[in-house]
């Protein structure tokens, strides 16, 4: 297929002037780091008149932000990999099984998307006082494993494409059923396992509520909290804020660039490349 | 295998900072020291130099100190934590939680602490109820009127007026040489509001909010000819309906640029204004009087200390310590210094911005009213719901008594 | 091994009724087989007892009770709570807001995710580039979009979108988010604009699962783009629609924050939402017994519409392919 050069060069016009349009909001944040509270207040679309990088450096002299990174990577690496790990075990399940039982569990497990987060926050804080998990980096851990009923709902899915022979194949050659999962499945179904994780990856690095209720000692605070403590009861240092903010996001950035061309091949049952 | 993955994950995201997890618990006090816990209202950078002097002073008292932005997220923080019993041993009783938690006992009467004396009654009323109160409240705040003084000295004003027909006539001057005139963010209970009935009431005895609790009168008796003046505003077309979604930073916005000559304010504008605009001159006045009433101010106590009820003895001995150290002149004067907060201890005369003065002596004299505050339940429901129907008000879709007639049947639910 | 799953395409992955093939069932041996077999369900049975069950429970037995919140003590009122939910007309508000959002914000994001997509997955230059762009959105938390938001769409002469209107057609500032109409709309076009491109990735990755050869095809016998586009793209993307619907709608229904910092639920309660009555109620107001009857309502509202949803997107989705 030859597209010509004019029409390639005018969808890139074209999606790029989309895209930078769409961008407009962060290219506010962005330049309003470089800005005192004054000037975003004066001008907050302008770029500054007078760089100013204050804001980027009182934020990265503050020690507690590096250890608020460091608890932050511990959560979202192993909360994700945990969420990763449970939802792939209940798809496999239910790849070989046909039981009634597994198929009803595995709908009911849809209710775990309609259920309001806010309404679940004081039972759940409550079980964890019981089991002293409450602010522990693991007690939070454990709460970021609903996430795995989303996971468990994109993986079960994709699951379907791995040809039954495979496993057939593996089980002639006497393989367990939890050899068969960890060397044929989990290797089969990477793209997609990559492609949940950046999505479960983006909630458990950003999210708020859970670290405001269930984390109370400065030393084990989220990043997400760090960007927090600009807001003081009737203002809120927009300048400071904005700057964690970014801060936080550049992690996020980078590993969606990095991990893009597994997001697309993830959902990707392989067609192109055969 | 699936622990060596994630161990192995562990260590990697810990290896790659080079920091430790080891989390410093709580372990056994030192000899003579006393361990309390301390959910700050104050953000960390404007408390930790206050904590630190406390640190020094009393070092048989360690403080172990967390934070939560206010304010929905400190209520939910506290109410989590005090149902779960893990509450803090010190924390802020505010408007937003104070009947919950005195209803469930979980605060101490302070009212016979020696550290509550020379305080302003106003604030230890504030959190109280039935001659106890539950929390040391240090300072207050107050809103009313920030204007410009060259606007209003073009059209031959050099103050805002104390009577709400005066204030009119300035808009429409204000109006006529080709100014906006005012305008009032109204995603809260607007300052203007808020000042009227506090005037009102504060000429009552019993006050205005007791008889409408007590059900000697209602919101719609007490608040109809308020709602009716501040609706003027829009039905004489002197401000935009648009203020309905304005907050209190884009109107701040608006009055540093030059583009508004008054607008409702409390101190916390100051320090940005003064930066984005330093040859603005501008000042504050309360809200001007509507007939039979007199200039009042939007305002409150500040959320006070409390002490946690569920604590054991030791431990609220120590909380009272480090109370009496928060209300000693030296604990003031350093919490005012790093907050800015209008203190009302009479050991102590807080250093203000002048251009704030005006507003200085109601403060210290609790001249202040939220309607919130001062609500005796049901406080949140009945907040939600004035400010959504007098959003509706300003847009023309109800008439005033039809907002305070909404508030009697919330309150009759 | 990896090149025989080539050719096929993905089947609907969000049809988590469709039965298995039965010849799975062979895989199950003795009675210690399928033990084992259920052994891998388990953990996430136990996440989903723990963590939306008993809650969910807890939730229901306080939606009969008088709970504050803060004391444990709570008096059984019966069915008190439900019939408060019944009566105020703040709550039906919230519900008829909700649907708003969660219908528009499913429909406006599906109608742009698609074509969005196709395009995203033609080679320009400067695509990962787009791409990026076009994800960020949903990664910042919703607090700073909806202030950066609240700037762009202030109805002020001074708000961003009305000064370009302004200096480039002489238009007078609009309304944005103090008119009932435009509030509702400005709402639901930042919740597009913040899932969108989220949305057009998980396209883009199901569009490359539909194999050239079928194009090259149509292209022989003359289909024109627009016969491809419905004839072949459209058809083979139900599997992503299903999921994807099914995702933006029931977020939507859960929709929380975005109004709150956007609008705060106003002007009046023209954007307030259930969600927001909820955490009003109960966490504000002490009435947690009140907000738990309200999430009990919900969650069985937000079940009834997700399933018919996927049931109804699977039917369609069985028929096209």
């Amino acid at each position: 297929m030859r597209v010509p050069v004019w029409r390639r060069t005018t969808l890139s016009v074209v999606m790029i002037a989309l895209a930078l349009i769409m961008a407009v909001p962060l290219y506010y944040i962005v330049v309003n780091t470089f800005k005192t509270q004054a000037e975003m207040v004066a001008s907050p679309l302008a770029l500054p008149q007078q760089w100013t990088f204050e804001n980027w450096g009182s934020t990265l002299a503050d020690p507690g932000i590096y250890q608020s990174f460091g608890n932050t990577l511990y959560i979202t690496v192993l909360g994700v990999l945990l969420q990763l790990l449970v939802g792939a075990m209940a798809a496999y399940a239910m790849l070989i099984t046909s039981s009634r039982l597994a198929r009803f569990a595995a709908a009911a497990m849809l209710l775990g998307f309609m259920i309001p987060g806010q309404s679940t926050l004081i039972p759940l804080y409550r079980t964890l006082v019981g089991l002293s998990l409450v602010d522990n980096l693991n007690g939070l851990v454990l709460m970021y494993l609903g996430g795995s009923i989303f996971c468990f709902f994109l993986i079960q899915g994709y699951m379907r494409t791995i040809p039954y022979e495979v496993i057939e194949a593996a089980r002639v050659d006497g393989a367990g059923t939890f050899q068969v999962f960890w060397r044929i499945v989990l290797p089969l179904i990477r793209p997609i396992l990559i492609t949940v994780g950046v999505f479960q990856t983006m909630w458990v690095w950003n999210d708020f509520l859970l670290p405001t209720v269930f984390l109370s000692t400065p030393a084990k605070k989220t990043v997400v909290l760090e960007v927090y403590s600009a807001v003081s009861e009737f203002t809120t240092d927009w300048p400071a804020f904005m700057t964690v903010t970014v801060i936080a996001l550049i992690p996020m950035v980078i590993f969606f660039v990095f991990t893009q061309r597994h997001i697309v091949s993830g959902l990707l049952a392989g067609s192109v490349k055969g | 295998m699936k622990s060596r993955l994630v161990r192995a994950s562990a260590i990697t995201a810990a290896a790659a900072l080079g920091l430790g997890l080891a989390s410093c618990s709580a372990g056994g006090d030192a000899e003579g020291v006393t361990t309390i816990s301390f959910l700050s209202w104050t953000g960390e950078e404007q408390m930790q130099p206050v904590l630190d002097a406390f640190a020094e002073d009393h070092p048989e008292v360690k403080l172990e100190v967390s934070y939560a932005p206010p304010v929905a997220e400190y209520i939910q923080t506290l109410q989590t934590r005090v149902l779960s019993g893990t509450a803090p041993d010190v924390f802020l009783i505010a408007a937003e939680n104070k009947t919950n938690l005195i209803d469930a006992g979980a605060v101490v009467d302070l009212s016979d602490e020696p550290f509550m004396e020379g305080v302003q009654e106003f604030n230890l009323d504030t959190y109280g109820r039935d001659g106890a109160q539950y929390g040391l409240s240090l300072s207050s705040w107050a809103a009313g009127y920030a204007y410009n003084e060259e606007m209003l000295a073009e059209v031959g004003y050099d103050a805002i007026p104390e009577t709400w027909d005066e204030f009119l006539e300035l808009l429409q001057a204000l109006e006529d040489a080709g100014h906006t005139p005012f305008l009032e963010s109204v995603d809260q209970m607007p300052t203007t509001v808020s000042a009227m009935i506090g005037a009102k009431s504060s000429g009552m005895d019993p006050s205005l909010d007791e008889q409408i609790f007590s059900g000697a009168s209602t919101f719609e008796d007490e608040w109809s000819d308020v709602l009716e003046q501040y609706d003027r505003l829009y039905t004489e077309g002197l401000v935009s309906s648009d203020v309905v979604a304005l907050d209190g930073d884009q109107v701040r916005d608006e009055f540093a640029n030059e583009r508004v000559a008054i607008i409702n304010a409390g101190p916390w504008i100051i320090n940005a204004v003064t930066e984005a605009n330093p040859e603005l001159q501008f000042s504050f006045a309360p809200v001007p009087g509507i007939e039979g009433g007199k200039p009042f101010q939007a305002g409150a106590a500040s959320p006070g200390y409390a002490i946690n009820a569920k604590s054991d003895e030791a431990k609220q001995e120590a909380a009272k310590t480090f109370l009496t150290w928060l209300a000693s002149p030296e604990g003031v004067e350093l919490f005012n210094q790093q907050t800015n907060d209008v203190t009302v201890t009479e050991s102590f005369t807080p250093e203000v911005n002048p251009i704030f003065e005006p507003m200085v002596a109601p403060i210290r004299d609790g001249q202040l009213y939220l309607p919130m505050i001062s609500w005796q339940r049901d406080e949140d429901v009945l907040n939600v719901e004035a400010v959504a129907q007098m959003q509706r008000m300003i847009q023309g879709q109800i008439e005033p008594e039809d907002v305070a007639a909404a508030l009697d049947a919330k309150l009759s639910d | 091994m990896t090149s025989q799953l080539a050719t096929r395409p993905a089947p609907p992955a969000g049809s988590v009724s469709a039965k298995p093939v039965t010849r799975r069932r062979s895989v199950e041996g003795g009675w210690k087989q399928i033990a084992l077999n259920r052994a891998f369900l388990l953990p996430a049975v136990v996440v989903f007892v723990f963590l939306f069950i008993i809650p969910l429970a807890q939730s229901l037995y306080w939606s009969l009770t008088d709970f504050t919140g803060y004391s444990t003590e709570a008096n059984f009122v019966g069915l008190a709570n439900y019939a408060a939910i019944m009566a105020d007309p703040s709550m039906l508000a919230g519900l008829s807001f909700t649907l708003v959002f969660a219908v528009g914000s499913t429909l406006v994001t599906t109608l742009i995710a698609i074509p969005l997509a196709v395009q995203l997955n033609k080679a320009f230059a400067g695509r990962s580039f787009v791409r990026s762009l076009w994800f960020f959105p949903a990664v910042p938390s919703m607090a700073i979009l909806g202030l950066v938001w609240g700037y762009i769409l202030s109805p002020l002469p001074s708000g961003v979108f009305n000064t370009l209107l302004n200096d480039w057609f002489g238009i007078d500032a609009i309304s944005w988010l103090s008119d009932n109409t435009l509030a509702q709309g400005s709402v639901i076009l930042v919740g597009v604009w913040a899932q969108t491109g989220w949305h057009a990735v998980l396209y883009v990755a199901y569009l490359q699962s539909i194999p050239a050869e079928y194009y090259e095809v149509a292209k022989i016998d003359g289909a024109s783009s627009r016969q491809q586009f419905f004839g072949i793209t459209l058809p083979l993307l139900t599997p992503a629609i299903v999921i994807s619907t099914f995702l933006l709608l029931t977020a939507g229904l859960k929709v929380y924050e975005l109004p709150f910092t956007l609008t705060g639920g106003g002007p009046g309660f023209t954007t307030y939402t259930i969600t927001q009555s909820i955490v009003v109620s109960g966490v504000g107001q002490g009435r947690y017994g009140l907000a738990s009857a309200l999430a009990v309502l919900f969650t069985i509202a937000v079940a009834v519409i997700g399933f018919s949803q996927l049931k109804v997107a699977s039917a369609i989705g069985k028929r096209f392919s």
